[in-house]
C-alpha cells in the first residue's frame, strides 16, 4: 500500500471515528454499559460468596451486548447513510478509490469500538476495585474475543450497508448476529430435518459462529483458557472478516450512485 | 485546435426498470462532446435531460453502458486526473457533525496536502465564498445556500485545472449567485476550465464561452454561443430616451417602454430615418444593436412544448 493510499484510508478512518464519537447513540450505549457494570455491585449482595463472579459476568455481558448494538447501529449507517444523503459524492470524485473509502470506514468504526471496549474494561476494573478485588488479567482472554466478534459484526453491518438501506441493513445484521449465536441449534436440528439436513449443515458452516467468541463463562469461573485458543479465535475472525469485507468491497465497487 | 479539458465519445447510459428489470430507459444517447481548455462551458438542458447523469459518469459515480470519456487527456480509469479536477455535485449534502473548516481539512487530506497548506487553503477558500466567520460552526447549522458555498470551496481545495459544477447557483440568494458568477469568471481569468450545468439560461448567457444543449438525453447542439444564437442583421434594436416612443412615426416594427426609455425594433434600411425622427423630437439614442436571438428564444424554438414549460419555470 503506497503512502498516499494509506493516508487516504486513514483520513476516512479518522473522519469515521470523529463521526462515531459525535453520535449521541454511542454515548447512550456506553453510559448504559457502564451503569449496568456498576449496578452489579447491587446484584452481588443477592448472591453468596459469588460477588466477584457476578461483577465479572455482568461486566463482560454488558461489554458484549452494548458493543454489538454499537457495531450494528453505527455500522449499518456507515455507507448507506453516505449514499442516501449523497455525502460521499464529492469524496469519490477525489483521488479516493471506493476500496479505500470502504476500508477506511471499517477501520474508523473498529477503532471506535476499541476505545469503547477499553472504556468498558476500565469501568469493569473500577467496579472490581470497589469490591476490593484487583482486575484479573485473565479476563482479557474473554475481552479480546468479544472485540474480535465485534469486528466481524462491523464487517457484516458494512456489507449490508453497501447493498441495502440503513433499516434493512440493521435488520439483516441483527438477524445474522442472533442466528450466529444460536447456530448450535442448527446442528441439533440436522438429525430431524431428513433430506434438508444437508442444507442445515451447510448453513451451520456458512453462518458466522458467534459462539466461538464467547469465552465469558470460562474466564469468569476460572477455567483454564490457553492463549492459543484466543489465537485460533483471532484467526477465525480474521478470515471471516476478510471474506465479508471483500464481498462488501466488490458490491460497493459495482454500485451506481443514481 | 486547443487541447480538450473533457472529451466524450458515444457516451450512453440506461437504467433497468419494470418487472425483473427487463426493460431499460435510456437517459443518455451517444453523447459526443469536446470541451476546450481555458474557458467557461455551459451544459444546458431542462430538468431530466441528462446533465447530472453525464457529470456523474465523468466523476465515476455512474458507469456508462458504452462510450469513452477523457478528462484532461486521461481515461476515466486513470486516477491521475482526479487530483487536477474539482467537482460540486447537485444539491450537495455535507457532514452534519463537522465544521466547515474540519470538512475542508478532511478533503485536503484526501489530496495528501500537508497540514499547513490545508489550513491556509481552507481559510482562503472560506473567505472567497464569504464564510470566514462561520468556519467553526457545525455544518448542520448552515442554510442551504451556505452548504452550497462550502460545496464550491471543497471543489477548489486542490487548486484544480478543471472544475465541474452541477447546478452551482442552486439554492443561492441573489448575493450568492453574484458571488458564484464572479468566482467562475475569476477561475477563467486564472486559466482554469469551468464546466457547469444549469437550467437557468441567464446564467449561461452571462458567463459561457461555449455551451452544449441537451434534450431528453440527446445532444441538441454544442458550440460558441454566438454561433448557436442567430443574429438577425435585417433588423436593429434601438434604445432611446427623452421621447414618447408611441408617438414616433416611420418604419418601427415593434416598440416597448422600458422604464423611462423605449426599446424600438426597426428595419436596417430605415435606421437612419428613425434616428433622425428621434433626434428631431428632442430624444436621445442610447444604443443600436443588431437583433440577436436570446438563449431563451433559441430554447423555445428548439424544444417545442418542453421549451415552453422550461421557460415558464425559469
Amino acid at each position: 500500500m503506497g503512502r498516499a493510499r494509506l493516508n487516504r484510508v486513514l483520513a476516512v478512518a479518522a473522519n469515521t471515528f470523529r463521526e462515531s464519537v459525535r453520535e449521541r447513540v454511542l454515548y447512550n450505549l456506553v453510559f448504559f454499559a457502564v451503569v449496568l457494570t456498576v449496578s452489579s455491585l447491587v446484584l452481588k449482595e443477592l448472591s453468596l460468596r459469588q460477588d466477584e463472579k457476578i461483577v465479572k459476568d455482568v461486566g463482560l455481558a454488558a461489554m458484549d451486548f452494548f458493543g454489538t448494538l454499537i457495531a450494528v447501529f453505527i455500522g449499518v449507517g456507515l455507507v448507506s447513510k453516505e449514499i442516501e444523503r449523497r455525502s460521499l459524492y464529492p469524496l469519490l470524485a477525489k483521488p479516493l478509490s471506493r476500496d479505500e473509502f470502504f476500508v477506511g470506514k471499517f477501520l474508523g468504526l473498529a477503532f471506535t469500538l476499541l476505545v469503547n471496549t477499553a472504556v468498558m474494561t476500565a469501568g469493569l476494573a473500577v467496579t472490581l476495585l470497589a469490591t476490593g478485588r484487583a482486575f484479573d488479567p485473565g479476563l482479557l482472554k474473554g475481552i479480546i474475543p468479544i472485540y474480535l466478534g465485534l469486528m466481524l459484526t462491523v464487517a457484516i453491518a458494512l456489507f449490508f450497508s453497501t447493498v441495502t438501506s440503513t433499516t434493512l441493513a440493521a435488520v439483516g445484521t441483527l438477524c445474522l448476529c442472533i442466528a450466529g449465536r444460536y447456530s448450535d441449534i442448527l446442528l441439533h436440528m440436522k438429525a430431524d430435518m431428513g433430506a434438508a439436513g444437508g442444507l442445515v449443515q451447510f448453513l451451520y458452516y456458512v453462518l458466522p459462529n458467534f459462539r466461538n467468541f464467547d469465552l465469558k463463562s470460562q474466564v469468569v469461573y476460572g477455567d483454564p483458557v490457553a492463549w492459543s485458543i484466543v489465537g485460533q479465535i483471532g484467526g477465525y475472525a480474521l478470515v471471516y472478516t476478510a471474506v465479508v469485507m471483500i464481498a462488501g468491497a466488490l458490491a460497493f465497487r459495482a454500485r451506481d450512485f443514481v | 485546435m486547443r487541447e480538450s479539458a473533457l472529451h466524450l465519445a458515444g457516451l450512453t447510459k440506461s437504467y433497468a426498470y419494470g418487472f425483473l428489470h427487463r426493460r431499460r430507459r435510456v437517459v443518455l444517447r451517444s453523447i459526443d462532446l469536446n470541451v476546450p481548455r481555458g474557458g467557461i462551458f455551459g451544459y444546458l438542458g431542462p430538468n431530466g435531460s441528462g446533465k447530472t447523469t453525464t457529470l456523474k459518469i465523468v466523476m465515476g459515480l455512474l458507469r456508462a453502458d458504452s462510450g469513452t470519456a477523457l478528462v484532461l487527456g486521461c481515461p476515466l480509469t486513470d486516477p491521475a486526473w482526479r487530483a487536477r479536477t474539482g467537482y460540486l455535485p447537485e444539491h450537495p449534502y455535507l457532514y452534519d457533525y463537522l465544521t466547515a473548516a474540519e470538512y475542508l481539512d478532511y478533503v485536503g487530506r484526501l489530496f495528501s496536502l500537508p497540514a499547513a497548506v490545508r489550513r491556509e487553503r481552507a481559510l482562503r477558500l472560506l473567505k472567497l465564498v464569504g464564510l470566514e466567520n462561520a468556519q467553526h460552526q457545525a455544518l448542520r447549522r448552515f442554510s442551504k445556500g451556505m452548504v452550497q458555498r462550502v460545496g464550491i470551496a471543497q471543489a477548489l481545495m486542490n487548486d484544480p485545472e478543471l472544475v465541474l459544477l452541477d447546478e452551482p447557483m442552486s439554492g443561492l440568494d441573489p448575493l450568492g449567485r453574484r458571488l458564484v458568477r464572479d468566482l467562475i469568471l475569476d477561475l477563467k481569468a486564472a486559466g482554469k476550465t469551468v464546466i457547469f450545468s444549469t437550467h437557468i439560461l441567464g446564467d449561461a448567457e452571462a458567463l459561457c464561452d461555449e455551451v452544449a444543449v441537451l434534450r431528453g438525453g440527446e445532444l441538441l447542439k454544442s458550440g460558441r454561443l454566438g454561433d448557436i444564437l442567430k443574429i438577425d442583421m435585417a433588423y436593429m434594436e434601438l434604445l432611446v430616451s427623452d421621447i414618447d416612443g408611441a408617438a414616433l412615426d416611420g418604419d418601427v416594427r415593434a416598440r416597448q417602454p422600458v422604464g423611462e426609455r423605449w426599446r424600438l425594433e426597426v428595419a436596417a434600411a430605415a435606421l437612419g430615418t428613425v434616428i433622425g425622427s428621434v433626434e428631431r423630437a428632442g430624444g436621445r439614442v442610447l444604443s443600436v444593436l443588431p437583433i440577436r436571438q436570446s438563449l431563451e428564444e433559441y430554447f423555445l424554438q428548439a424544444m417545442g412544448s418542453e421549451g415552453q414549460h422550461w421557460a415558464a419555470h425559469d
